[in-house]
């Protein structure tokens, strides 16, 4: 799986605009939107990643200084996203430890990238909702008589209806 | 539809008139603690259902929320008012007032229907706001420290899964229903049998009378004759007969029991009589008066014997003191030749003879006492026998005199035995007799009862064809109950099989949407992400009548337990926001957040402002309070505002007078875009 094409996929499909621009070392998505920004970056392994992000972030703000100056408050709501599809389990732990530093953008750094699953849950903070689940009508009633095949329609309609239970009874032992 | 504006005056602690107008993308709202951030929620919540639910258990020293709903402070307010307002996306406003002398302009009816859509929940209007407006209390709370049945009904009810709670007590009525009818035709269907069953013994009774059919109006002769006062009436004669035949049984009874008497007392007479018997009565008194004779002979000698007794005695007292004269005289000796005692002249030789000469005669007068006692005792050995002769035979005469005591007594309770029962007197002597006569009046009743049974066998006939009739009847009705006891027992097993369906498709239907959130729920909460370690949440459900709904973490535990405060708050957080996500049932897309980031760190207060950010994306309105201003910077900078939905910044603060006022109400203009790429436009 190419980690870039997917996150562009997947940034795209969440309206945002996405293009690729080549940095000295390896190449950079950049991601916009009407609030967000940002630059995806990827690493062959847990170490290059640790060993580079702050750099690649760096060059990619010193790339964009000029652009970034003239944003207003948006200047404040930069991604940066490291993601490698090392599984190196002992350092994914340190890798996820970059999160938590907040200076100059908001970071997403990620290892085991390896399923388009992967890259989609590294991606949630720049998505939409994911999950829309579709809570249709319940169709207890037709459930329920499909349910009550042996029960004569005419009970089952009486009970869905609002005739006292008493009478359901008994309709219940003139039709059983 | 999202709310659009809310007005308040005199509500809690807004004196004045204050509008807030939300933006159709984002309200983000600051101040202090207690300058009334909360009470803008609460207003929502009051102008929606009347109440507050945060308060709605709490009560101090009698006041309860209701005197705390409209402003206390100093001054007047102009009004006591709120106002919710909101606008559906056609852009029709549906707008509700509440105000302290009024109430509501809109019945719950009319909220209802503009707020609520589809198969909504049981107090829907409720569960709107417990499911829109997410406080900061509720986020524990309402989430992971919920009981899981209650978080299970809470859940099922944001779901509106109402179709089956309803249609379950339903069919709980008509299973209670089903049975209390057949409770009814099991008990008609066994009275009925218990009736049959007296009738067919009636029926085997009168069939064994109607065997012992005869001569009537020979029975009638015999009945008037026993009863010869009865009326003609069959019925009553009947009676009379009945009662003729239990007094001669009876009279015949105490005969018998007369006979028996008289037996014995014959029997008794003759033993008494007999030529034997009054030998032995005669030989005992002739032994009787010849011991009496002996006895009286023996106690005569006795009695001389005793005389002679006395009078020895006598003399030897007599002898003694003539001893003691005689002794007395001698020591005296002759005094000038006279006796000392008599003063007679006397020699010496005739004093001395006429000593021992007194001597000789004391030892005579001396020597009968001892003959006496001896003849004494000889007479009362020989009186011994003839007294114990007459003994025995004074007891054998008086066992003939009890006998015939006892003979006279029997005789005596035989007569007052005829006497008490009035039984004929000339056979007190004739037990024979009586016999004779016992024999007839034997025949008469038998032949009485003969005559009863005749006569009651005639009635059987009639009677028969009654209740051969009334057997019949209830053979059918039987079978007509036996019937209904079926049916009614189907219907029983029909209805329970009602409430299985009811209950098992309910459960399959909150099962399935459960299962249809679980990936929101697991989604909101990678999002929020809790937990380093622990990356996803899953649910369980259990019980069948009482059900329950489990959060587990990692290799099934309880996060309740096993997460940090915050940590805790974070995941009751995924869990309240995958709730108000699943609402199928509004079309309020409208949430309110008060307060939602205390005891969460920045990071996760960061992953918050993320997920809010997430759901504006998807077209919702996000109204959050917070008291940090750099919290709220962010939410402004991070949440969407668009040309057609904006944000709005607002800054709430206490007036001089404590009345809560708007400082600033900002409008959150959309970002430039194009930034990154050197094009950017405003």
């Amino acid at each position: 799986m190419d980690i870039f094409t997917k996150a562009e996929i997947l940034l795209r499909d969440a309206q945002y605009e996405t293009w690729t621009w080549i940095a000295s070392a390896s190449p950079v998505t950049c991601f916009e939107n009407a609030a967000l920004m940002g630059f995806v970056h990827v690493f062959d392994s847990a170490d290059g990643l640790l060993g580079a992000w702050k750099e690649n972030q760096q060059i990619a703000l010193a790339r964009h200084a000029a652009s970034l100056r003239g944003a207003g408050a948006k200047a404040w709501n930069v991604y940066s996203v490291f993601l490698t599809p090392d599984q190196d389990a002992r350092r994914g732990r340190e890798i996820e430890r970059i999160e938590e530093d907040f200076s100059l953008t908001r970071k997403i750094a990620r290892a085991s990238i390896t399923t388009p699953d992967d890259v989609e849950k590294a991606l949630l903070p720049l998505l939409s909702i994911r999950s829309k689940p579709l809570l249709g009508a319940s169709n207890f009633e037709t459930r329920l008589r499909t349910r009550l095949k042996d029960i004569p329609p005419d009970a089952v309609t009486a009970f869905l209806s609002e005739t006292t239970p008493a009478e359901i009874a008994r309709i219940l032992g003139a039709t059983s | 539809m999202r709310l659009d504006f809310i007005e308040v005056c005199g509500f809690r602690g807004f004196r004045d008139l204050v509008r807030i107008n939300f933006g159709r993308g984002f309200t983000v709202i600051t101040g202090r603690n207690g300058v009334g951030k909360s009470t803008l929620c609460d207003a929502v919540e009051f102008a929606i259902t009347g109440s507050i639910d945060k308060y709605a258990v709490e009560k101090a020293a009698k006041e309860s929320l209701s005197d705390y709903l409209w402003w206390r402070g100093e001054g007047v307010p102009n009004a006591h008012y709120v106002t919710a307002s909101f606008v559906a996306d056609s852009g029709n406003p549906f707008t509700i007032t509440r105000t302290r002398e009024r109430g509501s302009d809109r019945s719950p009816e009319e909220i209802h229907a503009a707020l609520c859509r589809g198969p909504a929940p049981d107090d829907a209007l409720r569960q709107l706001t417990r499911t829109s407006i997410i406080r900061d209390e509720w986020i524990a709370a309402l989430s992971l420290d919920l009981t899981e049945t209650e978080r299970f009904d809470l859940v099922r009810s944001a779901l509106g899964a109402l179709e089956g709670s309803e249609a379950g007590s339903r069919a709980r009525e008509v299973v209670t229903a089903a049975e209390a009818a057949h409770a009814k035709d099991e008990a008609a269907y066994e009275a009925a049998r218990s009736r049959l069953a007296d009738r067919l013994t009636q029926q085997s009774e009168t069939q064994a009378a109607l065997s012992r059919t005869g001569d009537v109006s020979g029975a009638l002769q015999v009945i008037a004759a026993a009863a010869p006062d009865a009326p003609t009436e069959l019925t009553a004669r009947l009676a009379a007969g009945r009662s003729a035949l239990a007094n001669g049984r009876a009279r015949l009874g105490r005969m018998g029991e007369a006979l028996q008497l008289g037996r014995e007392v014959v029997a008794a007479q003759a033993v008494y009589n007999a030529p034997e018997a009054v030998a032995n009565r005669e030989g005992a008194s002739a032994a009787h008066e010849a011991a009496q004779r002996e006895h009286e002979a023996a106690q005569q000698a006795v009695s001389e014997a005793e005389q002679r007794l006395v009078r020895e005695e006598e003399m030897d007292a007599m002898a003694a003191s003539l001893s003691l004269l005689v002794e007395h005289g001698e020591r005296l000796g002759l005094h000038d030749d006279h006796c000392p005692l008599c003063a007679a002249h006397r020699t010496s030789d005739e004093f001395a003879a006429g000593l021992a000469a007194a001597r000789r005669r004391i030892t005579s007068l001396a020597s009968g006492v001892q003959a006496a006692r001896d003849a004494l005792a000889s007479a009362k050995e020989n009186a011994r026998q003839p007294s114990l002769t007459l003994q025995t035979a004074t007891a054998a005469v008086q066992a003939h005199a009890d006998e015939l005591r006892r003979l006279r007594d029997q005789e005596a309770a035989h007569v007052d035995f005829y006497n008490q029962w009035g039984l004929e007197h000339r056979f007190i002597q004739d037990p024979d007799g009586l016999e004779h006569a016992i024999s007839p009046e034997r025949d008469r009743l038998i032949d009485l009862e003969r005559a009863l049974l005749v006569l009651e066998a005639s009635q059987a006939v009639s009677r028969m064809s009654s209740i051969e009739s009334n057997i019949s009847a209830l053979r059918a009705e039987i079978e007509k109950l036996a019937q209904a006891v079926s049916q009614s027992q189907n219907a029983v097993t029909a209805a329970r099989e009602i409430e299985r369906s009811v209950r098992r498709v309910s459960a399959e239907i909150i099962d399935e949407r459960l299962a249809q959130i679980s990936p929101l729920l697991n989604e909101l909460y990678q999002r929020l992400r809790p937990h380093a370690n622990w990356r996803t949440i899953d649910y369980s459900i259990r019980g069948d009548v009482r059900r329950f709904l489990s959060l587990k973490v990692g290799d099934g535990l309880n996060p309740q337990f096993v997460f940090s405060s915050g940590q805790r708050r974070a995941a009751g957080l995924a869990f309240l926001l995958s709730v108000h996500l699943a609402r199928a049932w509004t079309p309020l897309r409208s949430l309110l957040l008060d307060d939602p980031v205390q005891h969460i760190d920045d990071f996760r207060a960061l992953h918050l402002v993320e997920v809010l950010a997430a759901l504006r994306l998807d077209g919702r309105q996000i109204i959050c309070a917070v008291e940090d201003p750099a919290l709220a910077d962010l939410l402004c900078r991070r949440l969407v505002s668009t040309a057609t939905e904006g944000g709005r910044r607002l800054d709430i603060d206490l007036g001089p007078l404590g009345a809560t006022s708007v400082v600033t109400d900002q409008e959150i203009n959309p970002m430039p875009v194009g930034v990154l790429r050197g094009v950017a436009t405003a």
